[in-house]
């Protein structure tokens, strides 16, 4: 039977670092560039087969969610197109046709519908449609301490967790990790390719709200921790994952945190279960957590943790104090060379359903914000510091498209 | 300290982010309560006795499962089937299942089960079993069948002895008192993991006084709201909205006969006042329609003009030879339908045509409220169509302008009457986190969870 293929499973979208610059300069001009010139020839290729060819009085409404700066474009190539074909715009009282185009939406489509009036005949429709794009929206912002993200990799399964495994001024090549499989991708010729796809065997279903990180390792390429589950790469090639059930503890610590610290992680929740290894001081359980952020002091490390019961937990080995502060559940520390000490990354919520980051210094127990909150175009699902401890990966899954996109995300001091 | 001066400045925007509730991960555990005004009778899907509504379709999904699903934008998705190909032509499709899936009565799912399950739910389709692929064989090419499996009425159901029924969906059922009650458990071990929230008790045939009651009382979590009432919810409580996806239609019995007939229904059509209908009696809810998928879902529903044009109107009226007195039928329990159909009368007055409400069931005409079945304008136009009776036009192609002249023959027939498309609201405790219903009014409350504390 010659089937034609419809798979709909898993749709990777490469982000060539081309790509990523690109949408970065257009991100901070505001500017878009689609070429709408073969829908506004078709458009005004039915509109002249109505009216046929002379004077015609032409407006355009715009009813979708296209900006401005697109209307004005698709206004200005259709009024060319139509005068191409001989269809001449003039004022409604000079014209023997009046033509109103709305550029409509529907789910799936940009919809542009020509109403064309003669004498006194109902109006003719025309309808050209294009398949909407799912457009990346890359904010930026000016403040004196800024939150600054480059994105690194965007697809519709859930992305649990993003290693870099090797750079220069750029990421060269990373690691996602998703509930199937880790998939690693390198650079080449400015667009990322993927090298292998490494599928994670689990026998127990994963559980909802699923978390995962994916650690660089030194002697061998990749740690991967899941619920109730350990994966590590071989250190030879071909390149395979070894999976196991495990409840081997998470690593909490960047390796740039001179004191490790382990946490249990729920196989069937979504949290930390409260237990740590080798633990805090003479701290050995905490409450259950979602995410913890460590922030070295002079003589001791001062650990944060986003308790499940919805408050902050100070520990530093000693003692325990607790603050219901309103941010969300994930936090993440990271230090950067232009601020004294580490910052925490926290999630919070903005009015409209999505989520934001900020990052905060936390002099003794009084946290305060250092930086802007940084805008994302949906929930955050994940948040984790990388390796090295200067930089944090953040996964948000699109209000607009439903894809996961992963970030990767610095402190930078503008002044 | 150089960091002093401006610490003060961001304090501010801390305090509003707290105020404003940042969000959290999911927490497990806990009772959800829903009311609703619906007393379905049978939880079986591919039951035909039972009318297709919204509530119907969101108590099935949390318990049955379909092949795929759709999302916000009608794009399918894999569900219960891993992948899906069509041969040339659109007429054979096969559908891979997904393995290790589970029914609640712990029994495997299998592609024949699947494929009797289909089979059951629509006599006219050929569907059978391949190793672990269904197949579909429809007797037209259909492009679409992907969005029509991802409908309710067509998920994969296991009739075990004793009319029991069996899902795979997220919660399997505890307790079932037909009409009146009906609570279901989160399965543990569903594929897609276990949902958040324990329990979900739903109770049913509240009016919508007594659900907002129930939500001010702390007895339901979430409850329905009257599309006229929507505008005065009080604070404090949360309420979300769909896109507009319920069709109010004046519907015919026939297409119309006559010449005569065709004129004095156009007339009526130009005679309705639907935007001060809708300021009046709907407190300024849903969109006036003339069409009948609602502009979200075409893209062109605004090229149907809705306008009043009480001119044209008596002069259709004189030039019809012949005035029969209709009368007009509505829902004895729907006092929004008593309403616009008493306005409807009134309008029609005016331009000299007589019009009797009547709750009876024998009526010249009647009025309909149709759930859209799907976001997918196919999907929905055929389905619409079949609900109100019509059979769809056959179409040469699939775009957007080909489904606007399926509707544009739809509508031709003078047979309906589209008034408004309302959109489906409800009222949540402020306790039920990370949920708002799907434009096309979905609960979705798998993903949802009970907090313990009030933001």
């Amino acid at each position: 039977m010659g089937h034609a293929r419809h798979r709909p499973a898993v749709r990777g979208r490469f982000v060539s670092l081309f790509l990523v610059l690109i949408l970065a300069l257009i991100s901070v001009s505001g500017a878009r560039a689609i070429d709408w010139s073969d829908p506004a020839r078709r458009m005004a290729q039915k509109i002249v087969a109505v009216t046929g060819p002379g004077a015609v009085a032409v407006a355009v409404e715009n009813r979708s969610s296209l900006p401005r700066k697109d209307f004005d474009a698709i206004s200005g190539t259709l009024r060319v197109a139509l005068e191409s074909l001989g269809a001449r715009p003039v004022a409604a009282e000079l014209a023997a046709a009046s033509v109103t185009v709305s550029l409509s939406e529907n789910p799936q489509f940009y919809v542009w519908v020509a109403e064309i009036h003669q004498g006194t005949e109902a109006p003719a429709v025309v309808i050209v449609s294009l398949p909407r794009g799912d457009e990346a929206r890359f904010g930026e912002e000016s403040m004196p301490v800024s939150l600054r993200r480059t994105p690194l990799w965007a697809q519709e399964d859930r992305i649990l967790d993003v290693a870099v495994l090797e750079e220069d001024s750029a990421p060269k090549q990373i690691a996602v990790l998703d509930a199937e499989k880790v998939a690693i991708y390198r650079q080449k010729n400015g667009k990322w390719q993927q090298e292998q796809s490494l599928a994670i065997a689990h026998v127990r279903p994963w559980p909802r709200d699923l978390r995962g990180r994916a650690i660089a390792a030194k002697d061998h390429l990749l740690d991967v921790y899941l619920p109730g589950l350990f994966c590590r790469t071989t250190t030879g090639l071909p390149l395979a994952l070894n999976c196991r059930e495990s409840d081997d503890p998470w690593p909490l610590a960047a390796t740039a945190i001179a004191q490790p610290l382990g946490a249990f992680y729920s196989a069937s929740r979504n949290f930390f279960t409260g237990a740590l290894t080798p633990g805090v001081g003479k701290l050995t359980t905490v409450g259950k957590f979602y995410s913890a952020a460590p922030l070295p002091r002079e003589k001791y490390m001062l650990w944060l943790f986003a308790g499940v019961d919805g408050q902050l937990h100070f520990a530093d080995g000693v003692t325990d104090q607790s603050e219901k502060l309103g941010w969300g559940s994930d936090i993440a520390s990271v230090k950067t060379g232009c601020w004294p000490g580490w910052l925490v990354l926290a999630t919070g919520a903005a009015d409209n359903g999505t989520d934001n980051l900020r990052a905060y210094e936390v002099a003794d127990r009084d946290p305060a914000a250092v930086s802007a909150a940084l805008d994302f175009a949906g929930e955050i699902t994940a948040l984790w510091t990388e390796v090295k401890g200067d930089t944090a990966i953040a996964v948000v899954r699109s209000q607009e498209t439903g894809d996961y996109e992963a970030f990767r995300l610095a402190v930078g001091c503008s002044r | 300290m150089k960091h002093f001066g401006w610490r003060l400045v961001v304090a501010g925007s801390v305090l509003l982010a707290a105020v404003a509730g940042a969000e959290t991960r999911p927490q497990y555990g806990g009772t959800l309560h829903i009311a609703m005004r619906e007393a379905p009778a049978s939880l079986d899907p591919s039951d035909q006795t039972q009318a297709d509504s919204l509530a119907r379709r969101n108590l099935l999904a949390l318990i049955f499962e379909t092949l795929v699903t759709a999302d916000d934008r009608g794009r399918i998705h894999p569900a219960l089937a891993v992948e899906w190909d069509a041969a040339p032509g659109d007429q054979r499709w096969q559908f891979k299942m997904r393995r290790g899936v589970s029914f609640h009565d712990g029994s495997i799912l299998t592609a024949e089960i699947a494929a009797s399950s289909l089979r059951t739910a629509n006599p006219s389709w050929k569907v059978f079993a391949e190793g672990e692929f269904v197949i579909v064989e429809r007797d037209h090419s259909d492009s679409h069948l992907p969005a029509e499996l991802a409908l309710t009425r067509n998920s994969i159901v296991k009739k075990n002895g004793g009319g029991n029924l069996s899902g795979t969906g997220p919660f399997y059922i505890e307790d079932w008192q037909a009409g009146k009650k009906l609570a279901i458990r989160a399965d543990e071990n569903h594929w897609r993991g276990r949902p958040f929230v324990d329990e979900i008790e739903i109770e049913m045939g509240k009016n919508f006084r007594e659900q907002s009651l129930d939500l001010e009382l702390g007895k339901a979590d979430l409850v329905e709201v009257a599309p006229e009432q929507s505008h005065r919810e009080s604070a404090g409580r949360r309420v979300g909205i769909s896109q507009p996806v319920e069709l109010v239609v004046l519907m015919f019995n026939g297409d119309a006969q006559t010449a005569n007939e065709q004129l004095m229904r156009s007339a009526l059509a130009l005679s309705i006042e639907r935007s001060s209908m809708r300021s009046v009696l709907l407190q300024g809810t849903g969109q006036t329609a003339a069409s009948l998928l609602p502009n979200w879902i075409s893209g062109y529903g605004f090229a149907f003009s809705s306008d009043t044009n009480l001119k044209q109107a008596r002069h259709e009226r004189e030039q019809a030879r012949a005035a029969p007195n209709w009368t007009v039928g509505y829902d004895a329990n729907d006092s929004l339908a008593r309403l616009v159909v008493e306005r409807v009368a009134l309008n029609a007055k005016d331009a000299g045509i007589i019009l009797r409400p009547t709750a009876a069931s024998q009526a010249d005409l009647r009025l309909a409220r149709i759930t859209l079945a799907s976001a997918d304008p196919w999907v929905a136009l055929t389905n619409t169509a079949q609900a109100l009776g019509m059979a769809m036009p056959k179409t040469t192609g699939d775009s957007v302008e080909d489904l606007y002249n399926a509707e544009k023959t739809l509508l031709a027939a003078h047979r309906i009457v589209p008034l408004f498309h309302l959109p489906v609201e409800y009222a949540a405790s402020p306790l039920l986190r990370d949920w708002r219903p799907a434009p096309d009014g979905h609960w979705r409350l798998d993903e949802a969870w009970m907090a313990k504390e009030k933001p």
